[in-house]
């Protein structure tokens, strides 16, 4: 598990949807485990499709996608990757309770009559703790607000297991409260050597909770650790006139002749701030203190 | 008085219809439980609908007639399945376009080729009159249907809720979901025997709705259903004997009448208990 071989591979994956519009180009990229990833990209620059590709939900039109040098069935077949989509597309009125939902997420590890054992529901109930839903338990799945209905699927996922862990948007629509300590948790997580891809349009917190990025737009843009590719360059690049762009320089700060200045990008919840003379600016986390 | 309430029992043939119909009206119970959560309540009446090309087909050939109608059946629902797919059309529009389609198949053979009497024995169904080897038959569909959708239950549950974390966890969706078509064909075809096809809709829809108003958890949705389903059968065999009326038609009306005890006062989801709460709050 220690290794740092990446596990998820994407070899010159293309993806172009039946209507003919072509959702991703040439994207190759290699995640290793034991870091979190941010997937960083406008509305419609193709991230969900990602995520798709490698669950095999949609079929890539060229390239492929390895998951421990393995097609994706396989990998699935081995409970290998939980994922959480951006949105559930089940039957709300489904009459499942909360904690049935969870238990689904451990059906790869039990027998043939999916008979829960001491420690599926023990996982089960772990997993609901995290999100902070086990007060829910007993509600039947529609019966949730927006937030907390995602929370119960970022709870099913966990409860999974997966060495890799996939989340489309967990942050949308969930409070600042629990979006933290799912950030704690997401650490937690890699620190025991999983891998973890999210996407996300909180520009702010990624330099906060991710250890490298990836930035696409159609293409990949650019991938790597977060000081040195999540710029104000490479976010230009990403959201072009998309991005909410603040600067304060100079006279707006200060009355020396200080050449430093603060940029605010953001996209729509917690701001990116830069803060230094041009060029040299560095990421501000703010009050945060850097990682957890 | 009692003995003129155990004389059917007296009776093999009494015996035997009643068992069977309660198996028969169990293991549609079951099925109406995931068709009334997708939205397929009106599978079993196209399904009943289309197997009429199987059974043409099989009378021109001299095969069972049941298994050119299992295989009319199958091929139907496989049929809707992959149009579903395909086209992305609802399910209603999918389901009325593929039995018509069989239906009308089925009439045009019956019309070339005309074997019209043996096709109503089996779309009217009798159980009080079908032989011996028939009556095996049903039993025989049934308890395998019964045995593979208690093994498989919470794989189909879990299928029908979420089909991409079902294939996630790695579940084999499409071999599940053949499963699932194939053993409603077959259930189809085993209850048209028993009680006709106006009759098979009812038994694969009705039960499961009564259940779904009780319960917020499948499980318990299914042993409801289950247990509405076959008591109702059986009674319904039962009854037949005393009144002079199809079975088919007494059990419907028991599940029926049952359907609206239950949409009235159900405790959660009843029309009168919601009323009640949100006046009490
Ligand atoms: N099923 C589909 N058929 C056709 N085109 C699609 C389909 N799904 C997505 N697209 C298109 O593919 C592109 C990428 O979509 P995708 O959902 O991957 O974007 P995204 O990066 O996840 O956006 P968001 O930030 O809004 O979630 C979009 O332009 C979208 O219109
Ligand atoms: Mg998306």
């Amino acid at each position: 598990m220690s290794s740092h071989q990446p596990v998820v591979v994407l070899e010159n994956v293309g993806v172009t949807y039946p209507n003919g519009h072509v959702a991703l180009e040439g994207v190759s990229v290699s995640l290793a485990p034991g870091k979190i990833y941010g997937l960083v990209g406008v509305n419609g620059a193709g991230k969900s499709t990602l995520f798709k590709s490698i669950m095999g939900f949609v079929k890539p039109t060229s390239g492929q996608v390895l998951i421990e040098g393995k097609g994706v069935w396989e990998a699935l077949r081995s409970n290998l990757v939980s994922y959480v989509p951006q949105t559930e597309d089940v039957d709300w009125n489904f009459p499942v309770l909360v904690e049935d939902v969870v238990m689904m997420g451990r059906y790869g590890h039990m027998g043939f009559l999916r008979r829960p054992k001491a420690a599926d529901k023990a996982a089960a109930a772990e997993a609901l703790a995290r999100v902070g839903m086990e007060k829910y338990s007993k509600r039947q799945i529609g019966e949730l607000s927006g937030g907390q209905k995602k929370r119960v699927f970022v709870a099913r996922a966990l409860a999974q297991g997966g060495e890799i862990i996939l989340l489309d948007e967990p942050f949308t629509g969930v409070d600042i409260k629990t979006e933290e300590s799912l950030i704690t948790l997401f650490r937690a997580l890699v620190a025991e050597g999983r891998l973890i891809l999210v996407s996300t349009h909180d520009l702010g917190s990624v330099p906060y909770f991710c250890d490298e990025v990836v930035l696409i737009n159609r293409t990949l843009l650019a991938c790597g650790p977060v000081e040195t590719t999540f710029t104000q360059e490479n976010l230009i690049r990403a959201f072009g006139g998309m991005l909410r762009h603040h600067r304060m320089a100079g006279d707006d700060l200060h009355d020396d002749t200080d050449a430093r200045r603060l940029t605010v990008l953001s996209d729509d919840e917690r701001p990116l701030v830069l803060y230094g003379e041009a060029g040299g600016e560095k990421i501000v986390t703010g009050a945060k203190d850097g990682k957890p | 008085m009692m003995e003129m309430l155990l004389e059917p029992f007296s009776y093999v043939y009494m015996q035997k219809a009643i068992a069977v119909c309660g198996l028969v009206g169990g293991v549609s119970a079951f099925l109406s439980a995931y068709l009334v959560l997708k939205g397929w309540s009106l599978m079993g009446d196209a399904l009943s609908h289309s197997i009429v090309p199987g059974v043409a087909i099989a009378y021109m050939l001299g095969f069972p007639y049941a298994a050119g109608a299992f295989f009319a059946g199958v091929l139907a629902a496989l049929s809707m399945a992959m149009v579903k797919k395909a086209s992305g059309l609802r399910e209603d529009t999918v389901i009325g376009l593929v039995f018509t389609t069989f239906f009308a198949v089925g009439l045009l053979l019956v019309s070339i080729n005309p074997t019209a009497v043996n096709i109503q024995a089996i779309i009217l169904g009798n159980i009080l009159a079908i032989s011996d080897s028939d009556i095996f038959q049903v039993a025989l569909i049934s308890g395998i249907s019964l045995f593979v959708l208690l093994l498989k239950w919470k794989d189909l549950a879990a299928v029908f809720f979420d089909e991409n974390h079902a294939r996630s966890v790695g579940l084999k969706v499409d071999f599940l979901k053949i499963l699932f078509f194939t053993l409603l064909s077959a259930t189809t075809v085993a209850a048209l025997q028993t009680v006709g096809a106006c009759l098979v809709i009812a038994m694969v829809v009705t039960p499961g709705a009564s259940a779904y108003l009780l319960t917020d958890r499948f499980g318990r949705m299914i042993v409801i259903a289950v247990v509405l389903g076959s008591v109702t059968s059986a009674l319904g065999a039962y009854l037949s004997f005393f009144v002079n009326a199809s079975t088919g038609g007494l059990i419907v009306t028991m599940q029926t009448l049952i359907f609206l005890g239950v949409f009235l006062f159900a405790p959660k989801h009843g029309v009168l208990r919601a009323r009640w709460r949100r006046r009490a709050a």
